[in-house]
């Protein structure tokens, strides 16, 4: 057959040059794609583009299997004015909450209140804080929070009880009204008070504090004429010696304090010095473990103590002390008070009239009048006298009284004969509670008129005489509530309502509404000049104190005192889970109370300090029997406590109404206290103590208590320091073997030289107290969540910020050291270069950071952090997990009302991802956006983090290291180079957080003994 | 018939009149049997432990983490030890058939398909446990690096927990390819005596078409060599690369130079033991003791002792350098918070069942004794697991910072995932016992000739013989 060849044109006729190319070609022609330089170096050619449309869409169906629930966000319709979603507003306000006085700025978004700072505007507390002011945020949205009046437990309305009450009141049949409160700082208020009681005759208002000064104000009325507080200034005084008043703690104003007592103890290395503090008490308090020196004693010692202190100081030799350690140390500080005449201050935490008055004779003596004790300006900090509480619970028993209003007391559970103010409560005819829970006194009462949080509230607060601070509130009240203010000008008759009284209070006092709100803007009026400090003339009778301190009834084989719990305090807070949570700076426990014993005492149970110990959660529970009654409380070795004392935290054992957290914790040791027919005695002189076979989990966040030598804490005596500062750095020097510079010297790996911003912290162990404020702070800011005994039992506890406390020395009379441990921004970190998704990294400004999303939980970064900062969540805390109702919430933090404290510039994290400590990122940002706005570089100061900001000793600086002008940069290189050292340095982790060595203005040991000192380190 | 003349000195590898249908038999047989009453316990009981372990890694991934003891300062414990424990036992497979066939360690033979099987097996056991201890177990892919979406995110190459994903995987792979290569001619076998369709279809499906012609065994002892070099530096790899996890954190009692030889010693000490116990317990249930015999016990409990005494020597050597060192972490690790301590007692545990009690194999009457050989077994396994324990433990519960000392018990969970281990690993275990042969039929038949008992008796002739002679009559064969 003809093989016939067709031709579709001439060129393959022909087949030309130009037709064999295009035969060779599969494509006729030029594809039409425009592959220019451009597409091939866009970001995402085409070919990738496919490459992650597969991926993406097989990504999507994994993803979406596990899919989080959608949250819907409402937005504002109307934009109010004062709002700008995610820009914060501040308000200042007042902590004014059982006579405690701290001026404080609110943080608010979105109008939420979510952090408290302290207002610096105040020359009283200057910006500081304490754990119960940061945590006082979170009491707003306490669920177990009234939200209606009502009336024998039932809701009500505000006019049905309104009418109600004032027919109850117009039928007393002229019998009294007593309006029973807590401590009342507010002039305004005790105004309306005094208006309300002036409508019915014989009235009066007793003030009650839980836990009472009234020894102080009658020894000063005795001593000076006065039943005021004068003012304390720590500041000027040299020489201080407490007498188990734990001021920096607990005692009337800590944040106030600690401020001051922090001046004298911040070392200037060109003129090294600092105040020497001597403690006598009976159990281990938190300003007993910062003291110099510290001695103790049984309870029943106290005036004895005093007494000697007296003589001693007045010349006379120390009789009737027969510790001779004790009686040294009297000896000692007696000396130390008098060389340091004018500049010397005696404080005291006891209840008795007598003791105080022997201490104001004793400050008499030393010349603290007009130096650091001033009566021109006095405080009102506590005005309860227990006298008046006895005597209304006799007449109440008598069946004396009308009628009895309570605000913010809540006898039933804090009086030490609850049962029977109880009974006396029951034969007034109008019982009225403003309390803002269902607690147990108001259960007992018929009418709940519940009042705001100070959050929701207005109000002025007069903390010392002349110093005021204000009042606004920060959100518009959540529930039913009623002003306590409110309710009694309406049962008085009169119609102005509260804040319009309060108005023209102030403003008829200002002299004009631009005044009123300049106040209300900066929360504070004080005097433009400080007056000047001012003495008293002391005509206290020592010899009849004497002879009644002499005659006092010696104590048992053991004695039992009863203490305040920095975070707790007196038991009004306990439904916090904030300060439920945060450690106990002495115990390191959380969620409880117990005996405190010290490892003598416990060793006749059969426990002591020791690995046991140690691993074992199970303490062995004790029977107390003192006064009378007796509880049963697990036992808790406490160094430092005097063998034959045992100490009980009050505050707890409330009922299931106060709250979740609160309820059915611990047990109320109040029952314990007594009253000696002028005040109340926090102590029993005659304790039996007996085992009783049960045992008990306490949940301490640390349980070893020496840091076994390791120079991960470096400290020296005063004397050492100023003969050679570099002693305490000795060992700093074999880092030179490295070469110059340690940093890049001891690496074979490049070193990054962070040119921008460098953020550092420095942290001063002479004046981090151990306060805990910024433990609380840093779980505010960070949305940290509370995780409950049980998971505290199991050491999961997600604290960012967490305070070490060591002791070392002699058990019955240790030293104790605190340090704050944070993630410590490692250069070179252990944690992340073991991530295998590269989930925590580090920032070109220095910072370690997390990226939640990414972390798959291998906890490998935790296991090598050699500071073991990093924060695992072990369970859902937060709802934010994959998997439904596995929630692990003990305390209702998760409520719909709580999680409003939450920080929205913070994520809260998913189960199963690691955290820690960011820097306050979030601050940071924010800082630098501002800076950026205005063109400018960050200045210092501008980036706080919560910590920083939170402690009221300014233990912590913060800053740009690379900014010269910063105070960081300022410490590092160049005002403490002696005492700097960074905690394990030697293994080259570079942390950017550096420690200033802690010294003690105590007699140096002899070299010797210092090494037998650490021989006898304890478990 | 083998190029290779045994002396019948030595101890043959098979014992009793054997010849290749009797092996096959003795092999294959088993498989087309109905399983013993035995076997059925067995299974029923691994069975449930499985179950227990599901159940106990379900109730973990669902609660979170939490429901394990493991705490702020203790982030590894039972999990991390027992998947180093599972990756150790893998590694006796291995190297019985990779090195030993490259080293022509003929007692391989009776061993190595048993042995490989319970490494694949081991490692399928570990790999659970850095899987499913991971706080969010669904995201786990993220340690795989794929192209993304997010940027420039790609996993963390310094990452030793990375390299245990690539290290782990390969292992995985390789000895999987390794034994399932092995397996297919004896799959054929069974393919061929298959009565029943299914087994032959089934079996036909595994055996890859499989006709024993020459040029298929050519390339079967090929690739047999290939993975045998391939699997070779993975037996070192493995552990020591899981030993880099520890090694190159900084965390005292990790932080150790010596941890590559000493986790791989330690691996086939383990190794070794675990097969051990296998062995003992399949040649008496299936009785095999013909081809596992004594011989096999006793090479293998001279490895054993070799190896435990490496590990002692590990263990003495990281003492020695954590006094020489004179860093007070390190010390205080080794000497006050894992020799003594509340955690003192697993090291002693580990002392005792790894270093002291192995030495009993210095004596020969105790290498070829089934007893002591069972016990011996399980007591490295026990010494091994505390030897894991206590340098993830004891190095974690009390490091630099004294604060943060705290204690590990292990919950429930925690103890039910580990026993759900040991339930896969029986259920696939008894699973093999059943279906496939549990000795390398084609191997065995292989070394029959030279190493076989019967067959060394027909060389007693040869014994007696002038050498010249023998030489001369070989050369002159034809």
């Amino acid at each position: 057959m003809e093989q016939k060849k067709y031709w579709k044109g001439l060129e393959e006729l022909h087949d030309t040059k130009g037709h064999q190319e295009i035969v060779k070609n599969e494509f006729r022609e030029e594809l039409p794609f425009d592959e220019n330089e451009s597409l091939l170096n866009a970001t995402t050619p085409r070919r990738d583009f496919l490459k992650y449309l597969g991926f993406t869409t097989a990504a999507a169906t994994i993803a979406a299997s596990c899919e989080i629930p959608v949250k819907k966000a409402i937005p504002y319709v109307n934009k109010p004015e004062e709002i700008t979603p995610g820009v914060p507003n501040y308000y200042a306000s007042t902590y004014a909450v059982d006579g405690e006085f701290v001026p404080v700025v609110v943080k608010t978004r979105e109008g939420r209140p979510i952090k408290i700072e302290g207002n610096t505007l105040s020359s009283v507390t200057g910006g500081a804080t304490t754990a119960k002011v940061q945590a006082a945020v979170l009491s707003l949205y306490d669920v177990a929070r009234l939200r209606y009046p009502t009336i024998n437990g039932t809701e009500t309305t505000w006019a049905e009880l309104d009418k109600q009450v004032k027919a109850a009141l117009g039928a007393l049949g002229g019998q009294p009204v007593v309006l029973l409160t807590s401590t009342i700082l507010s002039p305004s208020t005790k105004k309306v008070i005094g208006e309300f009681l002036a409508k019915y005759p014989g009235s009066r208002h007793v003030t009650y504090d839980a836990v009472s000064y009234s020894g102080m104000l009658l020894a000063n009325e005795a001593a000076y004429g006065k039943r005021v507080l004068p003012s304390y200034h720590f500041e000027n005084a040299k020489t201080i010696v407490s007498l188990g008043a734990d001021f920096l703690g607990t005692w009337l104003s800590p944040a106030e304090f600690a401020k001051q007592y922090g001046a004298t103890r911040k070392i200037n290395a060109a003129k090294p010095e600092m105040s020497k503090h001597f403690h006598f008490e009976s159990m281990m308090s938190l300003t007993g473990a910062n003291a110099d020196e510290r001695f103790t004693h049984k309870p029943s010692e106290t005036g004895a103590v005093a007494l000697a202190l007296y003589n001693a100081v007045n010349g006379g030799a120390v009789s009737g002390i027969a510790d001779k350690r004790l009686a040294d140390g009297i000896t000692k500080a007696a000396r130390a008070l008098k060389a340091s005449q004018g500049k010397a201050l005696v404080v005291s935490g006891s209840n008795d009239v007598n003791v105080q008055l022997i201490v104001n004779a004793i400050n008499n003596l030393v010349g603290a009048n007009g130096t650091t004790i001033d009566w021109a300006v006095t405080s009102n900090y506590r005005q309860g006298i227990d006298g008046d509480m006895a005597q209304l619970v006799n007449d109440l028993n008598a069946g004396s009284i009308g009628a009895l209003f309570i605000h913010g007391v809540n006898p039933v559970y804090d009086y030490f004969d609850a049962k029977r103010f109880a009974d006396g409560l029951k034969k007034a005819k109008l019982t009225v509670s403003f309390n803002d829970r269902k607690d147990e006194t108001t259960e007992l009462v018929k009418y709940a008129a519940p009042d705001h949080h100070f959050l929701e509230s207005w109000g002025d607060a007069e903390g010392k005489t002349g110093y005021f601070s204000f009042t606004q509130p920060t959100i518009a009240p959540l529930f039913k509530t009623r002003a306590f203010e409110d309710s009694l000008l309406s049962w008085s008759g009169n119609t102005t309502n509260w804040v319009d009284y309060l108005k023209n209070e102030w403003i008829a006092k200002l002299g004009g509404q631009e005044a009123w709100d300049k106040a209300l803007q900066d929360g504070v009026i004080e005097p433009t000049t400080a007056p000047a400090l001012a003495g008293a003339a002391f005509t206290g009778d020592v010899a009849a104190a004497t002879a009644k301190i002499s005659s006092a009834k010696k104590g048992g084989k053991f004695e039992l005192v009863l203490y305040e719990k920095v975070a707790i305090g007196n038991g009004k807070l306990a439904n916090n889970p904030w300060l439920q949570e945060m450690p106990d700076p002495i115990t390191r426990s959380t969620w409880d109370n117990y005996a405190c014993v010290s490892n003598t005492l416990a060793k006749t149970f059969n426990e002591e300090l020791g690995d046991d110990y140690e691993i074992n959660a199970d303490k062995k529970v004790l029977k107390i029997k003192a006064n009378g009654k007796e509880i049963e409380l697990p036992l808790l070795i406490v160094p430092g406590i005097h063998p034959e004392v045992i100490a009980i935290a009050v505050g707890y054992g409330r009922s299931l109404n106060a709250g979740r957290a609160a309820g059915n914790i611990g047990k109320n040791a109040y029952p314990f206290v007594s009253y000696n027919g002028q005040t109340f005695d926090y102590f029993a002189a005659d304790a039996a103590v007996e085992a009783t076979g049960a045992t008990y989990q306490i949940g301490l966040t640390q349980t070893h208590n020496s840091y076994e030598g390791r120079p991960i804490i470096k400290e020296t005596t005063l004397e050492e320091f100023i003969k050679n500062p570099k002693e305490v750095n000795e060992d700093r020097a074999e880092l030179s073997k490295y070469g110059a510079d340690f940093r890049s010297d001891a690496t074979l790996y490049p070193n990054y030289p962070y040119p921008g911003i460098k953020w550092g912290m420095s942290i001063d162990l002479n004046t981090c107290f151990g306060c805990g404020a910024c433990v609380v702070a840093c779980t505010a800011e960070n949305n940290v969540p509370v995780v409950g005994k049980e998971q505290v039992i199991k050491a999961h506890e997600m604290h960012w910020l967490r305070i070490d406390r060591y002791f070392s020395g002699d058990e019955n009379n240790p030293e104790v050291v605190f340090q704050p441990m944070l993630c410590q921004h490692c250069d070179n970190a252990p944690c992340e270069n073991v991530c295998p998704v590269a989930a925590t990294n580090h920032s070109s400004e220095g910072i370690n950071q997390m990226a939640y999303n990414r972390c798959i939980g291998t906890r490998y970064c935790a296991n090598n952090c050699p500071y073991k900062v990093r924060r695992f969540n072990w369970r859902d805390w937060n709802g934010a997990d994959s998997f439904e109702n596995n929630l692990y919430d003990v305390a209702d933090m998760n409520d719909n009302l709580t999680r409003m404290v939450l920080n929205p510039d913070v994520v809260v994290r998913s189960r199963g991802v690691m955290e820690k400590c960011s820097f306050c990122v979030q601050r940071l940002q924010d800082a630098k956006l501002t800076a950026k706005k205005e063109g400018r570089p960050v200045k210092d100061g501008e980036a706080k983090t919560a910590c920083q900001q939170a402690c009221a000793a300014d233990a912590i600086v913060f800053g740009n290291v690379n900014d010269k002008d910063s105070r960081i940069y300022q410490v590092r290189t160049q005002e403490q180079q002696d005492r700097l050292y960074y905690v394990l340095e030697e293994t080259h982790t570079l942390p950017s957080i550096n420690y200033l060595a802690k010294i003690r203005n105590k007699d140096a040991a002899p070299k010797a003994e210092a090494g037998h000192h650490e021989a006898a380190h304890h478990g | 018939m083998h190029l290779k003349y045994e002396s019948t000195l030595r101890e043959p590898l098979v014992d009793g009149v054997k010849d290749y249908h009797k092996v096959t038999e003795d092999i294959i047989g088993p498989i087309e049997a109905k399983p013993g009453k035995l076997w059925y316990v067995g299974f029923f009981i691994s069975l449930s432990l499985l179950a227990f372990g599901v159940f106990s890694v379900t109730w973990e991934v669902y609660y979170g983490t939490g429901v394990w003891n493991l705490n702020k300062t203790i982030g590894w414990g039972w999990d991390i030890t027992n998947f180093v424990w599972w990756v150790g036992i893998g590694h006796a497979g291995t190297l019985i058939s990779a090195i030993l066939l490259l080293f022509r360690q003929g007692w391989r033979t009776g061993v190595n398909r048993a042995a490989e099987a319970m490494t694949i097996f081991a490692v399928m056991c570990a790999g659970q446990f850095p899987i499913f201890h991971m706080g969010r177990v669904w995201m786990a892919f993220f340690v795989l690096p794929y192209p993304n979406t997010r940027g420039p995110l790609w996993v963390n190459f310094n990452s030793p927990l990375l390299w245990d994903v690539f290290a782990i995987s390969t292992y995985f792979t390789v000895s999987l390819l390794f034994w399932y290569s092995g397996l297919i001619p004896d799959f054929a076998t069974v393919r061929d005596r298959a009565k029943t369709k299914l087994r032959k279809l089934l079996y036909g499906i595994a055996s890859f078409g499989w006709t024993g012609s020459t040029k298929h065994w050519q390339r079967h002892e090929a690739l047999s060599l290939v993975l045998a070099g391939l699997s070779t530096p993975l037996v070192l790899s493995v552990h020591t690369i899981v030993s880099f996890d520890f090694a190159t954190s900084v965390i005292p009692g990790w932080h150790t130079t010596i941890f590559p030889p000493y986790f791989v010693a330690g691996a086939i000490f383990s190794g070794f033991a675990m097969v051990q116990t296998l062995l003992i317990i399949t040649r008496k249930i299936l009785h095999l003791e013909d081809y596992i015999t004594i011989g096999h016990m006793e090479a293998m409990n001279k490895v054993i002792v070799l190896t435990g005494s490496i590990v002692g020597c590990a263990y003495l050597t990281e003492l020695f350098m954590a006094w020489y060192g004179g860093v007070q972490y390190e010390f205080d690790t080794f000497y006050k918070y894992r020799a003594a301590g509340p955690l003192g007692w697993s090291y002693w545990i580990m002392m005792t069942c790894n270093v002291i009690t192995p030495q009993v194999f210095w004596f020969r009457k105790m290498r070829r004794n089934v007893m002591v050989t069972f016990i011996m077994s399980i007591i490295v396994n026990i010494g091994m697991w505390f030897e894991r324990f206590v340098i993830i433990c004891t190095s974690l519960y009390r490091d630099y910072l004294p604060s943060s000392w705290s204690y590990y018990r292990p919950s429930w969970p925690e103890v039910g995932f580990y026993m759900g281990t040991f339930g896969l690993f029986f259920t696939c275990y008894f699973l093999f016992a059943k279906y496939f042969p549990v000795i390398a039929v084609a191997e065995i038949k292989h070394v029959l000739k030279t190493s076989g008992e019967s067959f060394k008796d027909k060389m007693q002739k040869y014994e007696t013989e002038d050498a010249d002679k023998f030489a001369h009559d070989v050369a002159h064969a034809h």
